[in-house]
Formats: structure tokens, C-alpha cells, sequence
């Protein structure tokens, strides 16, 4: 057990400071459409011009080639300086990104890391199905192989900011008579392909807030070299991209909410901490308990990295998403509660409605809270599967 | 930055683990009745092996490792529900060792025996006086209290004693009155932090506590067949039990990294101490109540174990400020980010 960091680490960290605190817009970020595409990835191009994008990639795709410790600094101080939260290019960054730069064709690699680093493209998910949600196994969007391509057909559902997408990493089934998990593909596929058709999915925070698409397959074809690892080998391929979600980047989160909880607290001092101690509201015990929630968040995602590091494999992972989204929600809530009778208002310049609506989706995507439990019963407790 | 244990302090958690496994098994409370523990024999062996010392200098005695070495036994203590007696020993020593006091090598050989008084009213400790809960004190020769300006070290001669029964029959329970008792020793808070250091080893016994409870109940829904099928296999069960692992997940990771930033005395440190304690004993109370529930009927006799644990973690949320004193000592506190 340490908390040692090298004194290239504390330069690194202190030369990441400095930068984020000239260059870290405050500006309020658009909720939708084209101009969260155009925010999200100007503030990509910055991070990647300034020379910050990509901390741990490869250097010959335009990464920095630095270790998970630098990772994880890059990600506190970019958290502490409350830079905002590119959530467009989360699943390139996070999923798709890492997934190509492990199971990738240099090909794949050479054409689309570059690009994400320098917030070219925006990628989105096609994993969950109407009939394929927690039982992500069941999908049957099918793909048949006619010469050197594959042609879609089915349909894809919650796909996050897909209108805005150029690329999605795409979950198929190639082969419909091999048991569930190994008759599936991953595929990359281009959102400008034919046969494709978006309909919108409006979410719950405001009305017309349009986040998700579902999308139709018609007959669409993509060619055979888009496919990422082996064919039929994509359930594994896309465990590794979900195991992503639960790495280092996690971190930036938790800094990030700590961060909100600090600045929440100072709102509650301020408005009910006139003539008595705030520690003697409820509203401060509940002040009280979020920010040492938060710092157990912050301290099992360093144990998330640590076992990482130590190359320990398991579902351990597991129990902090689970604490993480419960504790989020919890932060957000209570955000709302400080704000009073005037949270029945969810004016456009102030997101904290915004973002305690917003909050009902944490428990739900990447693995709801149930499927988390199931997991954390079955692989880390090994308690019987029902 | 690595919470892992490296190899050394896997060595000391091999070692006391397999110190506890032999000679302190859970259902040693059961074997030996149902009131008081007969772990104070225990004390001169963990002595001879080093352990009552960890996180004491070298040149006083001690082997001089950390907070992290601390907690990662005391983790193991809790784990095995070891009489809260082994927390007044080791912070006797320490308060002893940094005093020069001639007893401090019967301390550090666990051959003098040491009770906590905890506070249940006002209290001064430099001037000694205060009422407190005098724990695991019968028998014992001192007595070691402590708050947010010091720790000090008292004869049990120094108290006006009334015997109380204990909600925790494990341990012996009194009240205690001190009228003006000079201490033995007084160790100022702002040259030796004992209440954080105190605040940490008893995390980590609550981590321990809630890891033997989780542990009880997984055990027990693998095995326990209803309607055909281990309970474990139902969802209702099964969640409850991952509601068990993620709380010690969230409290050990968190007493860990706190154990760390005290030990290299960050500016964090008192922050994350007192968070762990509010997780800590969070995680205990709540694993000691669920473990009753997952075992349904036997759960709630005294022929099962499941009681203890729930008893042991509202000891321990006492001890030095239940969590409402410690919600409000953070609230308090300024933004460590």
C-alpha cells in the first residue's frame, strides 16, 4: 500500500494543472444537438493540440504512451479544474478507442484512433436491442456475409447521441445455430451507410430533449474488414470494451461529484446555516454522508486501478459502479432539496434539475443496479445462479 | 499509488491471520458462554509476535511501520470480533512509549492489562475529569481516553465505578466518574493525532466486523435450502448479499487509502480518517442487521453468531463519537479536493 508518485509524476501533474487552469472553458454546455457536437469536440481538439489527448494510448496513434498512473493524474487535476464533460466522445474514448487499440487491425487503429484523439469523429453504442437489454446475450440483429461484406438487418435501441454519431461499434449475429454468446460479431460500423434509419428518443429531463435513437438495419451492407477481432468472437471483444467503463476513467467521476458536493455544502452554509450550524439539519447530516460516500467512491476506484495494475483479473469492478451510481443519484437529489420550492424550476441555465432528472439513467445504462447485483452475488460472493 | 498490500504487509496479515485462525475462531464466544471473552490471554502471544507495537517508532520499542499496518491487523481483529481491549492496548502503548513511562514494555508485551473509557457526558481530560463507559476494564491496571485535544492514560484506582450490563455481553461494561484524577500520562492531540490514529484502527475493525457478517450470511444462503433451492439463488437474497460486499468494498478502500494519507500526514488526512469512520461503522451496523435477516429465525437466537456482529458494530460506532459526531466533525471540516 502507497500513495507514492515519482517527481516526473508530481511534474507531470503540476504541468497538467497549469494547462487545464488556462485553457479549461466554463462556459455552459449546450444539452443537445449540433452544438454539443461542436463544444464536445472543439474541447476535444484543444486537449489534443495543447498535446493531452490520449495520456495512456500508443504514440504512433497520437497518444502519449504514458502509464495508468499518469492516466489516473491526467484525469483528477482534469476534474479538479471542473473541465467539462465531453459525454460525445465517452464511447470512443472509453469503449471503442481501447477495444480497437486491443483487438484492432492496424488498419483500424491507423484510420480511426488519430481521429478520436484529435475530436474528428463521434462514435455511439449499438449494443442493447428492444428484446436485448440486461439479457444483452439475446440480441438477433443478424448479419449475413455476402462476399466481403456483411449485411445488416434488425434494429439497435438507447443508442446515446446517435444522430450525432459517425461511427458506431456495432453488436451482430453472425451465426444464429452457435450458442447464444458465440454467434457474435463486432463490427464498426459507418452511420452514413445506406439502409440506415434514425428515429429519435426524447429523455425525461425537458420536453423535446432528444438523446437516444433507435435505429432500423435495412439490408445494410459493411465491409467484412470493418469486423473487430474474429468473427463470432465479439461477446469477448465486447466485454473488454465494457470493462473499460470501469477503469481509470471512472476517476475523473468521482472527482467530479466530490467536486459538486463541496460546492453544494458551501450553498447550504450560506442558505441555511443563518442562526444555527448547518450539522444541525438534516440537510447536513445528508451533506455530511454524501462526502464521505464520495471519498469511499474516490478510494474504490483506486482499488478498481489497483488490482488493474496488479493484473488482477474479476468482477470486482463491480461493486464500485454499483456504490458510484448509487451515490450519484443520492448527490443530485439532494442538490434538489437544497434548491428548495424553486426546484419545481428547470430553467435552461441552470442544470441542477437538469442533471437530477438526468441522474435516473446512472442505475440503468452499462448494466442496471440489478444486473450489477446479480453479478457481484454470482461471480464475486459465488453464490448458485437462480 | 497502490492500495494493494505489498509483500511485507502481506506477511503480517498472513501471520495474524493465521495466529486468529488457530487460537481466536469466531465460535470460541460461543464455546466459552455468553458473557465476556476470554481473549485477554491472547495479548502476551500477540506481544512476543510483534504486534502490539506496529506503529511505534523503533527507538521506543515498537517495530516502526504506519497507520497502514495498523489497520490491516486491526482489520483482522474485527473480522474475528477480538475484545475492543487490543485497540486500549495498543493506544496505551503508544501514549506510554512517547511519555517514557516505565510500564511501557509491559505494554508493548501485552502483559498489563488496559481498559477504554469512552465518553458519555462532558469531560476534561487534562484535568481528569468526566463521565465515561469504562470498556473491557475489569481487571485491567490502566485506563486510556482520549478526544480532539489529547489521549491519556488513567489507573483504574482513578474512577468511581457503577457495573452496568453490557448490550454487547462480550465485553465488560461500566460507568466511570473522574473528580480531578491527575493522568498518568497526557499526549497533547496537536503533537501525536491519537483520536485520527483511534478514528482508523477502529474503521478497520469495523471493516473486519461487517467482512465476518457478509461472510456468515454467503455461507449460510449457499447452504440453507427453501422452496427446493439455496436461498443464495434468490434475488432478494442475493442482492442483499452484494449490498454487504459493495458497503465493505466502499469501506475497506476507503480506510486503506486513509490509513495511507495519515501516515504521510497529508493535509486529507483528519478528512479521510473521519470518513472512514462513518463508512466503517456504517457498513458494520448495516452488514450485522442484514446477516440476522439472511439467516431469518436462527438469526435472531443466541446459538447463532449473527448477533454478535450487529452488537460489536454498535460498540464500535460509540467509540470516540457515534455517527452523528462524526457527520457533524466532517461537515465541519474544510474542502480537501
Amino acid at each position: 500500500m502507497d500513495l507514492d508518485f515519482t517527481a516526473e509524476d508530481r511534474q507531470f501533474r503540476e504541468e497538467a494543472r497549469a494547462w487545464l487552469m488556462a485553457n479549461v472553458t466554463h462556459e455552459l454546455r449546450p444539452h443537445e444537438g449540433e452544438e454539443l457536437r461542436e463544444y464536445d469536440l472543439a474541447w476535444q481538439r484543444k486537449q489534443y493540440e495543447g498535446g493531452w489527448a490520449g495520456v495512456s494510448w500508443p504514440v504512433e496513434y497520437g497518444g502519449l504512451g504514458l502509464s495508468l498512473t499518469r492516466q489516473l493524474i491526467w484525469f483528477e487535476e482534469y476534474a479538479r479544474a471542473e473541465a467539462p464533460d465531453n459525454h460525445l466522445c465517452f464511447v470512443g474514448l472509453n469503449h471503442a478507442g481501447p477495444t480497437l487499440i486491443a483487438k484492432g487491425t492496424e488498419e483500424q487503429k491507423a484510420y480511426h484512433l488519430p481521429r478520436l484523439l484529435k475530436g474528428e469523429t463521434v462514435w455511439c453504442q449499438g449494443f442493447s436491442e428492444p428484446n436485448a437489454g440486461s439479457d444483452l446475450g439475446s440480441l438477433r440483429t443478424k448479419a449475413e456475409i455476402d462476399g466481403d461484406h456483411l449485411v445488416v438487418n434488425g434494429s439497435k435501441i438507447w443508442t446515446s447521441h446517435g444522430h450525432l454519431a459517425d461511427f458506431q461499434e456495432l453488436l451482430v449475429r453472425t451465426d444464429p445455430d452457435a450458442p447464444k454468446h458465440k454467434g457474435i460479431s463486432w463490427v464498426i460500423c459507418d452511420m452514413r451507410t445506406p439502409g440506415m434509419d434514425l428515429r429519435p428518443i426524447n429523455i425525461m429531463t425537458a420536453p423535446h430533449h432528444q438523446h437516444f435513437v433507435q435505429v432500423f438495419y435495412d439490408d445494410v451492407r459493411i465491409p467484412l474488414s470493418n469486423v473487430v477481432g474474429e468473427i463470432n468472437d465479439g461477446w469477448k471483444v465486447a466485454m473488454s470494451t465494457l470493462g473499460f467503463e470501469r477503469g481509470t476513467a471512472q476517476i475523473k467521476d468521482q472527482i467530479r461529484y466530490a467536486v459538486l458536493v463541496e460546492r453544494m455544502i458551501e450553498e447550504a452554509r450560506e442558505k441555511f446555516g443563518g442562526n444555527s450550524p448547518l450539522s444541525k439539519d438534516e440537510i447536513g447530516a445528508r451533506l455530511a454522508q454524501l462526502r464521505a460516500d464520495m471519498a469511499a467512491a474516490r478510494a474504490m476506484t483506486y482499488m478498481v486501478v489497483s488490482r488493474a495494475q496488479a493484473g488482477i483479473q474479476g468482477s470486482e469492478a463491480s461493486l464500485m459502479r454499483a456504490m458510484v451510481g448509487e451515490v450519484q443519484q443520492r448527490a443530485r437529489r439532494l442538490a434538489l432539496d437544497i434548491i428548495g420550492p424553486d426546484a419545481l424550476e428547470n430553467p435552461e441555465d441552470d442544470d441542477r434539475v437538469f442533471y437530477y432528472l438526468r441522474s435516473y439513467s446512472i442505475t440503468i445504462a452499462a448494466g442496471t443496479a440489478e444486473v450489477q447485483r446479480n453479478i457481484i452475488g454470482e461471480r464475486v460472493l459465488g453464490l448458485p445462479r437462480g | 499509488m497502490d492500495l494493494l498490500p505489498n509483500d511485507e504487509q502481506t506477511a503480517i496479515v498472513d501471520a495474524v491471520k493465521e495466529f486468529l485462525a488457530g487460537e481466536a475462531p469466531v465460535d470460541r464466544l460461543r464455546a466459552h458462554g455468553e458473557i465476556g471473552n476470554p481473549d485477554s490471554a491472547l495479548w502476551p502471544r500477540l506481544g512476543e509476535l510483534g504486534f502490539l507495537g506496529l506503529g511505534i517508532a523503533e527507538d521506543q520499542g515498537g517495530a516502526g511501520l504506519t497507520a497502514a499496518e495498523e489497520v490491516l491487523t486491526f482489520r483482522e481483529y474485527g473480522r474475528h470480533l477480538l475484545s475492543p481491549a487490543i485497540l486500549a492496548l495498543a493506544l496505551a502503548a503508544r501514549i506510554a512509549a512517547a511519555s517514557g513511562l516505565l510500564a511501557t514494555p509491559e505494554l508493548l508485551a501485552g502483559t498489563m492489562r488496559v481498559g477504554l473509557a469512552n465518553r458519555r457526558g462532558p469531560a476534561d481530560l487534562r484535568a481528569g475529569t468526566g463521565t465515561f463507559h469504562l470498556i473491557e476494564a475489569q481487571g485491567a491496571e490502566l485506563i486510556v481516553a482520549w478526544d480532539e485535544d489529547g489521549a491519556a492514560l488513567f489507573r483504574r484506582d482513578d474512577f468511581t465505578i457503577e457495573p452496568v450490563r453490557s448490550t454487547d455481553a462480550l465485553v465488560s461494561l461500566e460507568r466511570g466518574t473522574l473528580s480531578g484524577a491527575q493522568p498518568l500520562a497526557y499526549l497533547a492531540a496537536k503533537h501525536d493525532s491519537i483520536h485520527d490514529r483511534a478514528r482508523l484502527m477502529i474503521a478497520a475493525m469495523a471493516v473486519g466486523t461487517a467482512e465476518g457478517a457478509r461472510d456468515m450470511a454467503v455461507d449460510y444462503a449457499k447452504v440453507r435450502e427453501q422452496f427446493g433451492k439455496p436461498i443464495g439463488t434468490f434475488q432478494a437474497v442475493k442482492h442483499r448479499c452484494a449490498e454487504m460486499a459493495i458497503r465493505t468494498e466502499a469501506a475497506w478502500s476507503l480506510t486503506a487509502f486513509a490509513s495511507l494519507t495519515y501516515a504521510l500526514g497529508r493535509e486529507d488526512a483528519a478528512f479521510m480518517a473521519t470518513s472512514a469512520k462513518i463508512v466503517a461503522t456504517d457498513a458494520a451496523l448495516k452488514n450485522g442487521a442484514s446477516n440476522i435477516q439472511v439467516h431469518g429465525a436462527i438469526g435472531f437466537t443466541s446459538e447463532a453468531d449473527a448477533h454478535h456482529y450487529l452488537k460489536r458494530a454498535h460498540l464500535l460506532d460509540q467509540l470516540g463519537g457515534d455517527l452523528r459526531q462524526q457527520r457533524e466533525r466532517l461537515l465541519d471540516m474544510p474542502s480537501t479536493l
